[in-house]
């Protein structure tokens, strides 16, 4: 398994136009099969660091790698080395879950797929065979939510990015979601989640990071959370009250 | 990675319910537009020729060339101008021809039957200009930031896909999605016009042609104007308010403010005053000759019978003289007018032109040679018609036509049975429609504006697009 780091944030710095400091030096890394959450109340700087990944924003200062390739140099090459699942995932509504898939995976670069791996990948996120050739016009936010994940699985690229990917979801599908980051982490993938979801973080997270006011307040591995409470850790964070 | 945008859009909107509601709309109406064009040329072509045969019929049964008062001469309607009627409704379509003066148009088509001309018809300028492009605008307004909306934006440019390239595809994506099925219904108005034995000529499949490649191009416009809106704004409805903002100043406030700022600006003399300067004119002048008249004896020694065509020589010399003044003078007055007008229109189109509509049916009317010119042109054409008829009247009865003063005599020979004129042997009207290269100078550059329009929206969509924020 790869272990190098694939996402890198060195010093990370946004400062957006009307002032607001929205990352103050951020630095943390990903390895390849390795899982880091980011926990934060809204307006911490989770967002602002996904996108500074995906090169939505330019950096202030410091920057973004994604596999040792700086995001705001060279945005399309890093882009080819990263997946991305949205908290609402939307697709286009008058497409099949099959033609949603094949644009996207296209998209993605990757054009040798067929049918049947498109099948595969939508069968393995959960979504059964009948609703493959049905319009996401009908589809629920957890359905959809399962077809981001089917498009990001197909991109196979080495690092992930989910931004509240649980949000919104029922605990069965909260649950079967745990399942397939487990899996892709065992497939060495490097995966970056922001969440609120204190409980999957400590459940799933090999490192967990607390976001305040656009700073990494707190970083530690799954192995010193081993036994301690996150929530309390999460809600002193937040109160300021730290030793 | 274009032809893949490309191909995406093509699903996307030829797959909606929104395409298949207006495009069905679109389609009939385009079809209705050449039915409604065809019918209008077989009513015009049958009553222009019935009044034509009055015409003759009212000549019939005389005997003497000098009893034609005057003939009258008709506008016949054109295949391609029922597509694009301009101005062809507005203008008077006959026109007495006397033998000499001025040629008056009168009984215009909205005159004769006002009830069109409060809606106006529908024909392929109405279509292009009001129809399509508001689709061209119901589709592209939320082509950018109503992706945004719905997240799909995020998810795309989450990819390795290279903002010039998205926006190139989704621009041609669009217009081929939606203007490449247009042509099914513009074909099937094609074919209808055959089915229903409308003369096209080869002149006029090119006029046909022309206008539909001037529809692309401006709908083109509103396309990538839609496009650029949507890539500049962060919301679809702030995109779709706007667009409709632009829309209602093109196709309705700017050429109307075009043509009363030129009103202002040039003064021309209305027809009315001209017609009392003439006529002030034609009294003054009378008033001269009255004495010349009134002084005229015939010389003593003049055997009686020679009395009168001594008389008739003096009247015709008189009234040859009149009307030469008057012609130079009505000849001046006119020109100083169409001079004026020249610069009126000059000054109304230019600044016209900084609407897409205005541009489009500029073009559009030149190609089928309905424009403002169709006025002159075909009072030109009757006017070079009067002078072969004049010729043809002096030969037959020795005068010049329309001679003022005109006295018969009759003698007890011609109660003779006479020989009835022969109407056929009349020069023939016949309306040759301007050929397109008569209006080449602005049909090219109307083209070249609209191009450029398209160009300078679609960088501005480009340019708007690299610095849309995305998240």
């Amino acid at each position: 398994m790869d272990n190098r780091p694939i996402l890198e944030a060195d010093k990370l710095t946004k400062r957006y136009e009307d002032g607001v400091l929205a990352l103050n030096s951020v630095s943390f890394s990903v390895r390849g099969g390795e899982i880091f959450a980011m926990l934060g109340a809204n307006g911490a700087g989770k967002t602002t660091a996904i996108n500074l990944f995906l090169n939505f924003v330019e950096p202030t200062s410091g920057e973004a790698r994604i596999d040792g390739i700086p995001t705001h140099r060279e945005p399309l090459e890093a882009k080819k080395r990263v997946a991305y699942v949205s908290e609402n995932v939307m697709l286009y509504p008058n497409f099949t879950a099959l033609q949603n898939l094949d644009y996207f995976a296209r998209l993605g670069g990757k054009t040798a797929y067929t049918a049947d791996d498109y099948r595969a990948a939508l069968g393995r996120v959960g979504l059964s065979e009948d609703v493959h050739r049905k319009k996401l016009r009908g589809f629920s936010k957890g359905m959809r939510q399962k077809c981001g994940i089917a498009i990001a699985i197909l991109k196979d690229a080495p690092a992930i990015l989910l931004d509240e990917p649980t949000s919104g979801l029922d605990p069965q599908a909260a649950y079967e979601f745990q399942g397939l980051l487990g899996a892709l982490r065992s497939e060495g993938k490097a995966i970056l989640m922001s969440t609120h979801d204190i409980f999957r973080a400590k459940e799933i997270a090999d490192t967990v990071g607390i976001m305040k006011n656009g700073e990494l307040v707190m970083q530690k591995s799954s192995t010193e959370l081993a036994g301690e409470d996150l929530e309390k850790i999460y809600m002193t964070y937040m109160a300021g009250h730290t030793n | 990675m274009f032809k893949l945008i490309v191909e995406k859009e093509l699903r996307e909107i030829i797959g909606s319910m929104k395409f298949a509601v207006t495009f069905g709309i679109s389609s009939l109406l385009l079809v209705l537009t050449f039915y409604v064009g065809a019918r209008n040329y077989q009513v015009s072509a049958e009553q222009n020729e019935t009044a034509r045969r009055e015409n003759l019929r009212k000549l019939e049964g005389l005997t003497d060339w000098g009893e034609v008062q005057n003939f009258r001469v008709y506008l016949p309607p054109q295949p391609v101008s029922s597509l694009v009627m301009g101005i062809s409704n507005d203008i008077g379509r006959t026109s007495d021809i006397r033998g000499a003066g001025e040629i008056n148009a009168r009984d215009s088509k909205y005159g004769e039957d006002p009830v069109y001309a409060v809606f106006r018809f529908l024909d392929l300028d109405f279509i292009f200009q009001i129809v399509l492009s508001l689709f061209a605008i119901l589709f592209a307004y939320d082509a950018v930031n109503g992706e945004k909306e719905r997240g799909t934006l995020r998810l795309t440019l989450a990819n390795a896909v290279p903002r010039s390239t998205y926006i190139a595809g989704k621009i041609a994506g669009s217009f081929l999605a939606l203007a490449v099925p247009l042509l099914v219904p513009i074909l099937l108005g094609a074919l209808l016009l055959l089915a229903m034995g409308i003369p096209m000529a080869g002149s006029d499949w090119t006029r046909f042609a022309l206008i539909v490649a001037a529809g692309y191009l401006y709908f083109g416009v509103f396309l990538s104007l839609s496009l650029f809106v949507s890539s500049a704004t962060e919301k679809s409805s702030t995109s779709f308010l706007v667009l409709l903002v632009v829309w209602i100043f093109s196709v309705m406030i700017i050429p109307r403010t075009a043509v009363l700022l030129a009103g202002r600006a040039v003064d021309v003399p209305t027809v009315d005053q001209l017609v009392s300067q003439k006529s002030r004119y034609s009294a003054s002048l009378w008033q001269e000759q009255r004495k010349t008249m009134a002084d005229w004896r015939a010389p003593s020694d003049t055997p009686m019978d020679k009395v009168f065509p001594e008389f008739e020589k003096f009247m015709a010399g008189i009234d040859a003289e009149r009307t030469e003044k008057m012609n130079a003078y009505g000849q001046r007055l006119n020109e100083e007018r169409s001079n004026a007008q020249a610069v009126q229109e000059r000054f109304a189109f230019g600044l016209a032109r900084v609407s897409p509509s205005a541009v489009f049916s500029l073009l559009t009317t030149s190609v089928a040679a309905t424009g403002v010119h169709l006025k002159d042109e075909y009072k030109l054409q009757a006017l070079q018609y009067q002078k072969q008829y004049a010729e043809f009247f002096k030969g037959k009865t020795g005068r010049n036509p329309s001679g003022s003063f005109m006295f018969r005599m009759t003698t007890d020979d011609d109660q003779k049975e006479k020989k009835k004129i022969n109407t056929a042997e009349m020069p023939a009207f016949a309306f040759v429609q301007p050929p397109i290269a008569a209006a080449l100078g602005p049909v090219i550059m109307d083209f070249g504006i609209l191009a450029l329009f398209n160009i300078v929206f679609f960088a501005g969509a480009f340019v708007a697009f690299l610095r849309f924020d995305a998240r």
